[in-house]
């Protein structure tokens, strides 16, 4: 594995540059496998596979679209990580606007508190408000009074400042700020580079959040402790603690809810783990790498594959094997005969799983394991490698060995327009989904959804009866789905909702120009 | 003179940007926004107006299905009009919709790209289609909209030398969205306003007849704006463009006696019979008091302690509002009432003046804040006496109203613990609904 994590530099490089990752494409889960060519991009720095001297090889197709819509931000990310901690606070430098959805993650933040046994409180999220004259003169004094406001107000151990589109492109040098206020106010200022239009991907906002902890915040001269994992996560239930307590480990979760000790302190565990690659991969290796604390090499612990890979790879590492191998098999007893139950319940229900990358391969599992058929899904983006590059992570490779292929596995960024063409494919009584704008559609077409707020809900033996349990509620809901299917229609022109192949702009752009019509 | 309070900074936002005016758009019936811009702007707008914000959700092309240029760093580069040349003639053959608005964000500001020559192809080709400069940095979602309002009139409304319809009123009030209760509002001002003679262009939402309605904006014979200070930009553009005059009354009623009298004072600045008006207000009063002399049982005997003094956050139209109608026709004391909109300053004095004049006896001064951190300081500073506290105000007051002990009402963005369909709390029955809701969270229920 070649050191990939650049911790000297300001910022991380994004993700589709750094991993090859794509937000477009369409085809099986077995050809996605092969075409990522894994193994080969895990042996190359940034990703590359076999990459001749002009790079060629280097990227996965994409399918190039000129139709649209609005997604997610690496500044929104930026903000719902950074601006989730219990003793930091974010400065968003930028207009109001750039703010607008922290309402949103106040509700996570306070949900969050509330599932980790803490009182819920609200977030504290400053903006610089930037207006016109700002845009036009430059506003770093701004930003310098800002962090005094914010130092003052709430007495943070750290501050973080985010770049924003505008900020971006009048130049503002977020980088000098932070040092020139860390002097000044004694206490670790981390500048993030997220600004919107940067990546193509918002995921390459979890990668910069986690550049500027790992900077500016992660213990340098860690002391080693041995009990103590951490878990790369948002704001879930702590459902870790009791798969990993009989191993004999503390959790750590990083980074949403954390406090700023909790971040510094990771460099200190034992080992670093996941609930979805995407999301840690990137903190995982840079703590390998930089401090020595190995990251698991498994898949994620979903289903019954998985989370006995998951648990037999920390037991591994932390010398647990024998207790590993004593909790593993008196789950599996515990928990046969409810998911005997439950796959007689769920016996000829089709499923659809629409969330980010690594973690819906996660959830397909706990489906097929729970008898649901699966033969479609859409990821809101593809890494052919993680930044770990290690085989036992290759999540969607392990999917399709353990489980077969999926016919229909779609990259897709958020794209509600396509989900009539894909939806019609294949057979689906309901889907599961996290991010917002998809299952309004699904809801008019007729389909129940699952949204999963709690993203720790389906880890490990439990998750699986949960879940369960969860799809058969879920499926009852279809009566609301149906009045709405029979009354309410989709926002899309009937030549649109006519097309078979959600894709049929990038392969024939030129169907736009088919019988134009004049609307009126 | 008003108390004003400024910091260097917003915590706790209670606007979005003008690019959240693409929800004034999307509630047109047939109306599609385009969104110039990055690609997380107009769903951070979504949040802040729509999701966290009674959960409205979107309906139309808008939410997850509002198309947007999404600019990445090639466009910030070498321009994106290209880009959103392909997205509008993609738009125009994908979404259903009447009225296509193409709203620019910074990016697309900064950079300049020349949207208007990218939009004028379109418009050459028949297509109603109409573009806003909406960049972040151009103020809050309230100036947005009087902007994507403006933009309308002047590049899809067009020219009118034609007659006028002398029942026919353009009603400018709440904004689409960002008014947690607009929908309920507008139809109960609607359905009053028919009642008592007239008809009414309402523009958004389901009582709206979509863009048939925007072309008949010429022909109303007056413009009517029921808000402190939003729409009366547009009604003075109105009143140059095509010499329409405009009433403007500033607080919204709640309760009988502020509807009938808003009513009546509409009925005389037209000119029509007040025939109409009158037996519509009679019967509306005797509904009224039937449902008011009820509860005056509760509000007479209940043993267990009413609120007495309140505050309110929140947009000046619904600060206002609330605040009149409680102090004048229940009996509350105001004790902190705090504008978070930002209202332009030739505004301000005319709108603390309101607050004046209250009712016989009760005045305060508003204090004009946009900052979370200096509101809550505010709120733990207030007296509320000895009574429970009551705050009208948003979800970021939640934290404070606890440490009071008090009794929070979500009236405005962000309330992410109010469901809110179609639900009013202005005109006749919308003062009843209010009187519900503080008054079940007065018995310990939500």
């Amino acid at each position: 594995m070649a050191r990939n994590i650049q911790l000297d530099l300001e910022t991380v490089e994004n993700r589709e540059m750094r991993l090859g990752s794509i937000i477009s494409w369409d085809g099986s889960a077995s050809e996605l496998v092969e075409l990522s060519r894994y193994e080969e991009r895990a042996l190359r720095h940034k990703g590359c596979p076999g990459a001749g001297k002009n790079g060629e090889g280097c990227r996965l197709c994409e399918l190039n679209m000129p139709f649209n819509q609005q997604s997610m931000c690496a500044n929104s990310i930026a903000a719902c990580q950074a601006g989730n901690l219990r003793d930091c606070v974010l400065i968003q430098h930028s207009p109001v606007g750039c703010t607008a959805r922290n309402p949103e993650f106040n509700l996570a933040f306070r949900n969050g508190l509330e599932r980790r046994g803490i009182k819920p409180r609200n977030i504290n999220i400053m903006t610089t408000n930037l207006l016109e004259n700002d845009m036009v003169f430059g506003a770093s004094e701004k930003l310098k009074k800002a962090a005094r406001e914010a130092y003052e107000r709430y007495n943070p151990k750290a501050i973080f400042f985010s770049m924003s589109c505008s900020t971006a492109i009048i130049g503002e040098d977020l980088s000098s700020i932070a040092a020139e206020m860390e002097d000044e106010l004694g206490i670790p200022v981390a500048p993030m580079h997220c600004e919107g239009f940067r990546s193509k991907h918002w995921s390459t906002g979890f990668d910069i959040a986690q550049h500027a902890v790992l900077r500016h915040i992660v213990n340098k001269h860690p002391k080693k402790q041995p009990d103590l994992i951490n878990i790369v996560a948002l704001w879930g239930t702590d459902y870790f603690t009791e798969m990993l307590k009989p191993l004999g480990l503390r959790v750590n979760y990083i980074m949403d809810i954390a406090s700023f000790d909790e971040l510094a302190q990771t460099s200190e565990a034992a080992c670093t783990s996941a609930f979805c690659h995407t999301l840690g991969s990137y903190f995982a290796t840079a703590l390998e790498q930089e401090y020595g604390v190995p990251q698991i090499r498994a898949p994620q612990p979903y289903g019954f594959a998985g989370t006995d890979a998951w648990l037999r790879a920390i037991a591994k590492q932390v010398g647990k094997e024998t207790e590993a191998e004593a909790f593993i098999a008196s789950e599996h007893e515990r928990v046969k005969p409810k998911i005997d139950a439950l796959r007689a319940k769920l016996k000829g229900v089709s499923g659809f799983v629409l969330t980010g990358s690594s973690y819906a391969h996660g959830l397909i599992s706990v489906l097929r394991d729970l008898g649901i058929t699966v033969d479609g899904s859409v990821v809101f983006h593809h890494d052919p490698v993680y930044d770990g590059g290690y085989e036992e992570q290759n999540t969607l490779k392990t999917l399709v060995e353990e489980y077969g292929d999926i016919p229909h596995f779609t990259v897709s960024k958020t794209q509600p327009f396509q989900l009539p063409a894909l939806l019609k494919r294949v057979k689906a009584d309901f889907i599961i989904i996290r991010h917002n704008g998809l299952a309004p559609n699904a809801a008019r077409m007729g389909i129940p959804s699952f949204a999963i707020g709690d993203e720790h809900f389906p880890v490990g033996y439990d998750g699986m009866i949960r879940v369960g349990e969860a799809v058969i509620e879920v499926l009852a809901r279809k009566k609301m789905n149906q009045v709405l299917q029979r009354h309410v229609s989709l926002p899309y022109s009937d030549w649109w909702l006519s097309q078979k192949d959600p894709f049929i702009l990038a392969k024939h752009p030129e169907v736009l120009d088919e019988a134009e019509e004049v609307q009126d | 003179m008003a108390k004003q309070t400024k910091s260097n900074t917003i915590v706790h936002p209670r606007y979005g940007c003008a690019i959240g005016a693409a929800y004034t758009v999307a509630a047109i019936p047939g109306g599609v926004p385009i969104a110039n811009c990055g690609p997380g702007c107009v769903d951070k707008q979504y949040y802040g107006l729509s999701g966290s914000n009674g959960f409205q959700g979107s309906g139309v092309a808008s939410g997850g299905d509002m198309p947007s240029v999404n600019f990445g760093e090639n466009e910030v580069v070498f321009g994106g009009a290209k880009k959103l040349d392909g997205l509008i003639k993609s738009s125009l053959k994908i979404v259903k919709g009447d009225l296509f608005v193409i709203l620019t964000g910074c990016s697309g500001e900064l950079i300049g790209d020349n949207v208007e020559s990218v939009v004028k192809t379109y418009k050459q080709q028949g297509y109603n289609i109409v573009f806003a400069d909406t960049a972040g940095f151009k103020g809050n979602n309230l100036r947005g909209h009087e902007i994507v309002v403006k933009a309308i009139i002047d590049q899809f409304v067009g020219d009118y030398k034609g007659r006028r319809r002398k029942k026919l009123i353009n009603l400018w009030t709440e904004i689409p969205y960002f008014n947690t209760f607009w929908r309920g509002d507008l139809a109960e001002l609607k359905r009053v306003l028919e009642g008592a003679g007239f008809e009414v262009n309402v523009f958004f939402g389901p009582q709206s007849k979509g863009i048939s309605e925007w072309k008949s904006i010429p022909r109303a014979s007056f413009n009517l704006v029921v808000s402190p200070w939003v729409g009366v930009s547009i009604a003075k553009h109105l009143e140059k463009k095509y010499g329409q005059p405009y009433l403007h009354i500033p607080v919204l009623p709640i309760g009988e006696e502020a509807t009938s009298a808003f009513l009546r004072r509409v009925v005389e600045f037209a000119g029509i019979s007040p025939e109409i008006a009158e037996k519509f207000i009679a019967r509306e009063a005797h509904e009224y008091y039937y449902y008011l002399e009820h509860f005056a049982d509760f509000f007479a005997e209940y043993w267990f302690g009413l609120p007495s003094k309140f505050a309110a956050v929140g947009d000046s139209a619904y600060n206002i509002a609330l605040t009149k109608f409680l102090a004048d026709q229940v009996g509350l004391i105001p004790v902190r009432q705090i504008i978070t909109d930002d209202p332009p300053e030739k505004f301000r004095e005319s709108i603390s003046a309101l607050y004046h004049d209250l009712t016989e006896g009760v005045e305060i001064d508003p204090e004009y804040i946009e900052d979370g951190y200096l509101v809550e300081q505010a709120l733990y500073d207030t007296d509320f006496g000895t009574g429970v506290p009551l705050i009208l105000g948003s979800s970021w007051e939640k934290d404070v109203a606890a440490e009071r002990k008090g009794l929070l009402l979500e009236v405005g963005t962000p309330a992410t613990e109010e469901v809110v369909i179609n639900r009013s709390y202005i005109g006749y029955r919308g003062a009843l609904t209010l009187l519900e809701k503080i008054y079940t969270s007065t018995v310990g229920g939500k």
